[in-house]
């Protein structure tokens, strides 16, 4: 029998097993709980937002674990880039 | 003697930790090999129930730790397998009554006459389990292929390691071949990426393995059933003859009926 959830998203349980419990041991092995992951979260809104222009709803703070290295990856957008390439901006 | 001291473990309970060891152990010993099963659950007692040698329990270890009895006198010998001896656990007593080091101690004085020592650890991470790890030379896990019990191995493997024991090996219990098929229950596979570790043995569920509980006698000693084959290949690994790993068919009637697994 499927479940709403397998009917909405195709997913089978044992997938969301998998995923679920890769997550949880990234931050068991680090003793990084989720809670501390998100006032870490929160200072980097904090120092970042400071001095650019940045959106807190697209930050994405992950933790990575590739052969026994742990790594934690930020991804901050940047708000209002259109001119990525302009250097030397003199409007203001 | 080249003995071989064996703990096996899980951190959550109820995962099979001491049908494994009791069918284990005396799969050894049909193999031909001298071995002891210990029992470490202090105070939560079961390898004698299970092994059906309740009854015959005169001694246990916690006996022979305060000095009222010499170790022989606690080994309780199965006759059904050959050189097969229960070291009971005391059921009046708790954790703290053996120290990891006297149990260390404890071990060393049966490497002498036996090939195989296993210890059949308590559940959980606290003394119980340090003790019962401490005089190991290998660590097995015992795993369902579910979410609490992956999460808690990993723990216990890392406690492992922490403690120089090596890297655990795996056991995963009670696996259902048809719901792993439909994607319904992790796989040896999957369990084997999340943690990292080496696999020794793929038990089925297997409706044999309570009417064997409730009768004493552990299913290795005379089925043909999936599991009491699966714990015979895990005993032949253990001495060292390669057996492939192989996904059992499970035992269930149902699935026997309609080949569904």
């Amino acid at each position: 029998m499927s479940s709403f959830r397998e009917l909405l998203f195709g997913k089978k349980s044992a997938e969301d097993a998998k995923s679920r419990l890769q997550f949880v041991l990234i931050h068991d092995r680090a003793e990084i709980s989720p809670g501390l992951f998100e006032e870490i979260r929160n200072d980097i809104i904090m120092a970042i937002s400071n001095r650019l222009n940045i959106d807190p709803s697209y930050i994405s703070i992950n933790m990575d674990e590739e052969s026994g290295e742990r790594r934690l990856l930020v991804d901050v957008p940047l708000k209002n880039s259109r001119r990525p390439t302009a250097p030397r901006s003199t409007n203001h | 003697m080249d003995s071989v001291v064996i703990t096996i473990t899980s951190g959550k309970g109820g995962v099979g930790k001491t049908t494994t060891t009791a069918n284990i152990g005396t799969a050894l010993a049909l193999l031909g090999k001298k071995v002891v099963i210990a029992d470490a659950d202090i105070g939560l007692r079961n390898l004698d129930i299970v092994l059906g040698l309740e009854n015959r329990i005169v001694y246990d270890s916690v006996d022979f730790i305060e000095g009222r009895c010499k170790l022989r006198q606690a080994l309780i010998r199965d006759k059904r397998a050959g050189e097969l001896y229960l070291l009971p656990a005391a059921q009046t007593r708790d954790k703290t009554a053996i120290k990891p080091q006297q149990m260390v101690d404890m071990i060393n004085e049966l490497r002498d006459e036996f090939h195989y020592i296993l210890i059949d650890s308590p559940a959980g991470i606290e003394q119980g389990f340090q003790t019962a790890i401490a005089p190991a030379d290998r660590v097995i896990v015992i795993i369902n292929p579910e979410v609490s019990s992956v999460r808690d191995a990993d723990r216990v493997i890392g406690l492992v390691e922490a403690h120089q024991k090596g890297s655990a090996m795996l056991i995963v219990n009670r696996i259902d071949s048809a719901r792993v098929k439909k994607k319904d229950m992790l796989s040896v596979e999957d369990i084997t990426e999340i943690l990292s570790s080496q696999v020794i043995g793929i038990v089925p569920e297997d409706e044999e393995i309570l009417s064997s509980t409730n009768r004493g006698q552990p299913v290795v000693l005379n089925s043909k059933g999936s599991a009491a084959q699966a714990y015979r290949d895990i005993a032949r690994r253990i001495i060292g003859e390669s057996v492939p790993l192989t996904m059992p068919s499970t035992g269930l009637f149902w699935q026997k009926l309609f080949g569904r697994a």
